[in-house]
């Protein structure tokens, strides 16, 4: 089970060992996140800050999958709120909590670490592996992508969707072996 | 309609990822929720997509890494301290509370070594600050709300406990106290006619006007209804004059009970 799962049920319980254990797995993932979209060390400083106080302040937020992923998701879209403030990528949103069964499960997300994940993206080509990081941590549109690659829209969908089954594909080989 | 279904195929990857624009998002989530296909394929590349995330981890260096577990830790003993128990807060206001704590306690610092000359020219600098930082605090606020609805949305029309009733080209979808109309086919209308959304109370017999809306070109429409879903009993959809109207005045394309 992802560590994470755990230490949130403690936290639920306002366990302040256990919210200081979770800042110590998973801040430098957030401040990555933030790093990366944001492009400066401060403003990941404040992300990091700001998502985990969430955490602390509204741990119901977390309804169970895999913790790794819902953080995830909860830094890339305080980034796009910071973005958006600053009127730079208005748009682009995803949900935080989803339905994750029959995807990768909680397990898998726990056995996979940053270099599996860095590894599985390298195996895939350059254009399709450019695309999806653009388009994760760019938080900018698919018709933005398109214009910033000079790549015809029905190209940048396809190599996204072909790319993120590549990856679904290699990741779960990567986790067997 | 094969070819409708293939294009809206073609952006589940794009929901996955993350890159779609806000109302081409709602849309897609809606064909989501009614396409066992394209919930299949969603769920497979948004676990990919998930991932995407891990490659942006960062060694943080120790001085910042302290300084920020520091500070949150600061806030968590105070709050076990005095026994707080979590709920929930908007984004914007811890944004807004480490914000001001920094301001006040480099406030703190300054005036102990300027003089009083400096003093007046600092208060006037914090004073801008302050305006400015309650401006920019009132912005965020506002596109953390509409942030925060788009998302509500986006989780409600997926998720896996909502219930689902079929009808006239869509379906509608209940969570909670939440009610959403979501179609994939609605046929156009003619100029100065209008969808309308209509609620009916539990026990009651009269309908209760709601929205009116047109589809897009798709003949696809996602209507968040503004009703406490656990008071309504049944639905109804009808076609109005542009503005709405009190009681409906055409036969209604469906009355969908909540049962």
């Amino acid at each position: 089970m992802d560590p994470g799962v755990r230490l949130m049920e403690r936290v639920r319980a306002r366990d302040a060992a256990a919210f200081e254990a979770l800042y110590d797995g998973y801040h430098r993932l957030v401040f990555g996140i933030g790093l990366r979209m944001l492009g400066d060390p401060a403003s990941a400083e404040d992300l990091t800050q700001t998502v985990f106080m969430k955490i602390w302040t509204a741990p119901d937020a977390f309804r169970g999958g895999s913790f790794v992923a819902w953080v995830s998701r909860v830094a890339r879209n305080r980034a796009l709120d910071v973005l958006r403030s600053k009127a730079v990528h208005p748009e682009t949103e995803i949900p935080a909590e989803l339905p994750l069964d029959g995807a990768l499960d909680d397990d898998v997300f726990a056995r996979l670490d940053a270099q599996r994940v860095r590894d599985a993206l390298a195996t895939l080509p350059a254009e399709q592996r450019g695309l999806i990081e653009l388009g994760f941590f760019g938080g900018v549109t698919h018709q933005e992508l398109a214009r910033r690659t000079d790549t015809p829209l029905g190209t940048v969908k396809t190599r996204i969707r072909n790319g993120l089954r590549r990856l679904r594909a290699s990741l779960g080989e990567r986790v067997s072996q | 309609m094969n070819g409708d279904r293939e294009k809206l195929l073609d952006s589940v990857a794009l929901y996955a990822l993350g890159v779609l624009p806000r109302e081409e998002a709602a849309l897609i989530a809606a064909f989501i929720a009614n396409d066992d296909e394209a919930m299949r394929e969603y769920l497979d590349l948004r676990a990919a997509a998930d991932v995407v995330a891990q490659t942006a981890e960062e060694p943080v260096d120790s001085t910042r890494s302290a300084r920020m577990k520091e500070r949150l830790m600061a806030r968590v003993r105070a709050d076990v301290a005095a026994g707080t128990t979590a709920r929930p807060r908007p984004a914007a206001t811890y944004a807004a509370w480490w914000w001001g704590t920094g301001l006040a306690a480099a406030a703190a610092v300054v005036f102990s070594v300027v003089t009083v000359a400096q003093d007046v020219t600092l208060r006037g600098d914090l004073a801008t600050a302050q305006r400015r930082n309650a401006t920019l605090a009132t912005q965020l606020a506002q596109n953390d709300r509409v942030a925060a609805q788009d998302r509500r949305t986006l989780t409600d029309l997926l998720a896996p406990d909502a219930k689902r009733y079929d009808v006239a080209a869509g379906t509608v979808i209940l969570r909670r106290d939440r009610l959403y109309f979501t179609f994939t086919k609605l046929p156009p209308l003619p100029r100065g006619r209008v969808y309308q959304a209509w609620t009916i109370p539990k026990g009651q017999k009269n309908p209760v006007p709601s929205v009116t809306f047109l589809p897009n070109a798709d003949g696809v429409a996602v209507v968040a209804l503004p009703a406490d879903a656990t008071r309504v009993g049944a639905v109804a959809l009808s076609v109005e004059p542009e503005g709405g109207s009190k009681a409906p005045t055409t036969t209604p394309t469906f009355v969908r009970p909540l049962t």
